[in-house]
């Protein structure tokens, strides 16, 4: 890949089209989903690295209007990369190629990373902080959540432009064993949260005379008993089995929780 | 209780900023956060953050569906249940989340929509650049996040000016109802769960919500411990997997979330 061009784009283009990122989702569409928001992440760049000659501008902005779709967090990686060989005069095929190399494997560890790992962590903390009486809990559940990953663009946009290409490889088997980490704290919680918060409480109760006195015995106490939690933990075992294995879609799963707690509340079953 | 036209712009206003996060990516479109300004604005933080959490737990799970779908969105009972949980005395947050649950259906409608109408955006796009004219391609660009600000102000404004009609439809609601809505309410949050760990776990995973399990269920642990507990085990799991013999296993995971339970009563007994 030779060089043919004397780099024009400086440190404040780059963070300025970290930042860019941001848009990356502005014009999400069902047909190239991210297709405009790339190009407009990188626009000022490309007019400043094209600035004398506005055909080959138009040319190689036309060349990104075409699908893409990733997840926004680590996308600086690859715009940082490409706004790098554009600017290095490198060759355009070999450009898109990694553009499209990156896609798949960077919104796998984007989503890992963001969705299933951070936000799952944070906003399980923070609600029960909020339950618990902390009002002010939204604050630091969004600074952790935006500061984190605003991090994690900064950074990604970083290595994106110091080292190229050749490390991603080693880049996402640290994303990866950092993912994990992330994954394993968050089930710990969610694990822990989904049994107390899930909220079933059987309304039977007998009598029953013990020591010589009338009881009431509610059936709710001896399953308490025997394992706390058993029927929260039971429902929503049911419910990732109906996901994974019934295949049923939420709303489906949704309306069937509706109709059963209204049902089984009104024959008495559940309070 | 009804609220000034000031307050319902500003709803209006803090909705079409949370919604717009979905398209930044900035986690503005949370329940908890949600609920959270709604609350400054209508004067009730304290129950608006409460219904936010317990929002927040239920669709902790639906950053994304499966399979691509487009899950139930936040942006429903964040602005609908807190209103209501505010305006509407002796509301649980479990009934006020039950009955703005629809919105949070009606919402992924809407998006489908946006996307669909702009999914040719790009041909304009292309168009666009080929004439120069570039101010237009940036407005293409941002279809989808001015429709997405559009549709939230309205959809939080209406919200907020309706509440008179939301108390006299809650109120024409009989009560075993409320209470069936209240036990569903209950409910709901093993979707958000469920979803979530459906997509998470893998048989790695499993000693982690054993440990979760028991930390909640016998140590009563409070949640940053919980968290603490987990860091513990992902460490060890981290340093102790360096070893290249037994790192290859990652199943699906599919049938053992059974030992949820089995671990449970192991440790009940």
């Amino acid at each position: 890949m030779a060089s043919s061009r004397e780099p024009v784009l400086n440190k404040k283009d780059y963070v300025n089209s970290i930042l860019r990122s941001y848009v990356l989702q502005n014009g999400q569409n069902y047909g190239t989903m991210q297709g405009t928001g790339v190009l407009n992440s990188i626009f000022p760049q490309l007019r400043k690295i094209y600035k004398d000659d506005e055909k080959e501008f138009k040319r190689v902005a036309i060349s990104n209007l075409e699908f893409y779709n990733t997840n926004p967090q680590p996308y600086p990686f690859v715009s940082s990369i490409m706004l790098a060989m554009y600017d290095s005069g490198q060759n355009e095929d070999d450009t898109r190629a990694i553009k499209f190399a990156l896609m798949g494997p960077l919104a796998g560890i984007g989503d890992a990373l963001s969705q299933f790992g951070l936000a799952p962590l944070f906003s399980s903390i923070f609600a029960s902080l909020a339950l618990q009486g902390m009002t002010w809990a939204p604050i630091p559940f969004i600074l952790c959540l935006f500061g984190i990953t605003f991090g994690v663009r900064i950074l990604m946009g970083y290595l994106g432009w110091k080292v190229g290409t050749s490390i991603i490889d080693t880049l996402s088997d640290r994303m990866a064993a950092i993912a994990t980490l992330a994954s394993t704290i968050g089930l710990t919680v969610i694990a822990g949260l989904s049994v107390s918060f899930v909220k079933i409480n059987l309304a039977w109760q007998y009598t029953q005379v013990i020591k010589g006195k009338q009881q009431v015995v509610s059936v709710q106490t001896i399953l308490d008993k025997i394992m706390p939690f058993m029927l929260p933990i039971l429902l929503t075992y049911f419910v990732y089995w109906l996901i994974t294995k019934k295949k049923w879609t939420i709303y489906k799963i949704v309306l069937l929780l509706f109709v059963a707690g209204v049902l089984l509340s009104v024959l008495g079953v559940l309070k | 209780m009804t609220y000034s036209i000031v307050q319902a712009l500003l709803v209006g206003l803090w909705a079409a900023f949370c919604f717009a996060g979905q398209v930044w990516g900035t986690y503005t479109n949370r329940a908890l956060f949600i609920s959270f300004g709604i609350g400054l604005i209508l004067g009730d933080l304290q129950t608006a953050v409460i219904f936010g959490a317990t929002a927040e737990l239920a669709f902790m799970g639906f950053g994304v569906g499966p399979g691509g779908s487009t899950p139930p969105n936040p942006l429903g009972p964040g602005v609908v249940g807190t209103i209501m949980a505010i305006s509407i005395k002796n509301l649980t947050p479990n009934a006020a989340l039950s009955l703005s649950y629809p919105f949070a259906i009606l919402i992924p409608f809407v998006i489908t929509f946006i996307f669909s109408v702009n999914s040719n955006n790009i041909t304009w796009a292309r168009k666009a650049i080929e004439e120069g004219k570039y101010r237009r391609f940036h407005f293409l660009a941002n279809t989808t996040l001015i429709g997405f600000i559009l549709f939230a102000f309205v959809f939080g404004f209406v919200a907020t000016l309706s509440t008179n009609a939301l108390q006299t439809f809650v109120e024409i609601i009989p009560k075993w109802l409320i209470n069936g809505l209240s036990v569903a309410g209950g409910l709901l949050p093993a979707v958000g769960f469920a979803l979530i760990i459906s997509t998470m776990v893998k048989k790695e995973y499993i000693p982690a919500l054993i440990l979760g399990y028991i930390c909640t269920a016998y140590l009563k642990i409070p949640v940053i411990g919980l968290a603490f507990a987990g860091a513990v085990l992902a460490f060890n799991n981290y340093y102790n997997a360096k070893k290249p013999s037994d790192h290859n296993d990652s199943g699906d995971g599919g049938n053992d979330g059974n030992s949820n339970e089995e671990g449970g009563i192991e440790d009940g007994i």
